[in-house]
């Protein structure tokens, strides 16, 4: 190679390391005003601010996670320390692990410390042990239609809280009076305005050979794609877990009890013995801010170290 | 237009397309991703880089860093769709329409990065050797 090659083939690779470094500076400039605009919504009194739990699985009892209750009154001292009062906090299920009237009474109680304006729940399949639901329902069906669903609006956003976990045919099924519920209810909603739809178990096939999809959800899906914007929030998976379709983002919550096998990472979806200290990282729970007039809404995972 | 131009415009393009993918799910959550967030961060600045030099000339330096880069992601791809990248994994062609946009770009780079190669061969005068 002449002096010349050298010296060519230097200013090439010294530009392609100023022009990446450049970039990188851009790119991440561009990622830090995005969080500058969560964290502004987020900060914002006359915003939409809300929090989801998952998974709390009181009553259970194994080397996982030792101490459940204990888990969940940390997560509900974090919720009351936030910084703010949320405007409701959202349960997506699975609150008692075996469906006792004790559990459920338990649940009730602890959910009632966290300082919040409203607390709504969606069943999981861990709240219909034995009995299709009956127990659940006692203890939080008021205000509900069918099985469980209901919807409210607050902030200029339309929420949605389906019930795919209490169906005699199967987990992951919304049955066709909860379709025609959404139907009917999305009917009068118009397409600019921002829809939330609560489940416990993923509207989208996160992972159908666990159980971690809905068989039906795609009528549901279709009703939704003449929104702007839907933002659909489950539990279940005990992980964090994203994914865009058009539209329509999905966004998985983690646990407060304990967590889970990455899909198709164990034979089957059974509690995970973390090593000490690891299970807190595991654990946490989601704050989620709206703007009316912001394109989507800012979700914040907090982790319960 | 002559086609080594026409072919080193491509590259530009699916080069830029590769960054653009990989910026835009850094900027739309895979930050948080320990590992994988800063390696989206480098092959989106390096892309961009690379597509921007690229207009100006593809001297072999430039067309071996956009072929690596290519070949970077899509090994990456794979590896996260197998055994998993530091233990983080996604499953097909999710999240939907980027990972194909992505895999799409990065394999039309190489293919038009050995398109060109063969061409520039082709046309290099013959040596005075012999």
């Amino acid at each position: 190679m002449t002096r010349r090659q050298l010296m060519r083939h230097a200013g090439w690779f010294g530009g392609a390391v100023v022009l990446s470094v450049a970039g990188g500076e851009v790119i991440s400039h561009i990622a830090d005003h995005h969080d500058q605009v969560a964290a502004a919504a987020a900060s914002d009194p006359n915003a939409l601010r809300f929090v989801q739990v998952s998974d709390s699985h009181i009553g259970f009892d194994g080397p996982a996670n030792t101490d459940v209750t204990g888990s969940f009154e940390h997560a509900l001292d974090r919720i009351n320390s936030l910084g703010f009062r949320p405007d409701f906090v959202m349960h997506t299920g699975d609150l008692t692990h075996l469906s006792t009237p004790a559990q459920f009474d338990q649940v009730k109680q602890m959910l009632s410390t966290a300082r919040t304006e409203r607390v709504f729940v969606v069943p999981g399949e861990h709240d219909a042990v034995g009995d299709g639901g009956r127990a659940y329902l006692r203890t939080f069906g008021a205000n509900t239609s069918g099985d469980g669903w209901y919807s409210f609006d607050t902030h200029g956003v339309h929420f949605l809280a389906l019930v795919n976990t209490l169906s005699l045919e199967k987990a992951g099924h919304l049955g066709p009076e909860q379709i025609d519920f959404v139907r009917k209810d999305l009917a009068a909603v118009k397409p600019d305005t921002p829809v939330v739809v609560f489940s416990h178990i993923p509207l989208f096939a996160m992972y159908p050979q666990w159980g971690w999809s809905t068989d039906d959800a795609l009528q549901v899906i279709a009703m939704l794609r003449r929104f702007s914007s839907v933002t659909c929030l489950n539990g279940h998976v005990h992980q964090l877990f994203t994914k865009t379709e058009g539209n329509i983002t999905f966004h998985s919550a983690t646990t407060t009890a304990y967590p889970l096998p990455a899909p198709g990472h164990a034979p089957a979806p059974t509690p995970q013995v973390l090593p000490a200290r690891q299970l807190e990282d595991a654990l946490g729970i989601r704050t989620v801010a709206y703007r009316e007039g912001d394109q989507a809404l800012a979700l914040k995972e907090e982790r319960l170290t | 237009m002559n086609v080594a131009l026409a072919i080193r415009l491509a590259v530009v393009a699916t080069v830029a397309e590769s960054g653009y993918v990989h910026a835009k799910l850094y900027v739309d959550g895979y930050r948080s991703i320990p590992h994988i967030g800063p390696l989206f961060l480098l092959q989106a600045a390096v892309s961009f880089a690379l597509a921007a030099l690229l207009l100006f000339g593809a001297p072999p330096i430039l067309q071996l860093a956009a072929a690596g880069t290519a070949l970077g992601a899509l090994g990456g791809f794979l590896l996260s769709r197998t055994v998993g990248v530091w233990g983080f994994t996604e499953r097909g062609f999710q999240p939907h329409p980027d990972a194909l946009l992505s895999v799409l770009s990065e394999i039309a780079t190489l293919v038009l990065i050995a398109t060109l190669w063969t061409y520039l061969r082709r046309r290099r005068p013959p040596s005075r050797a012999a």
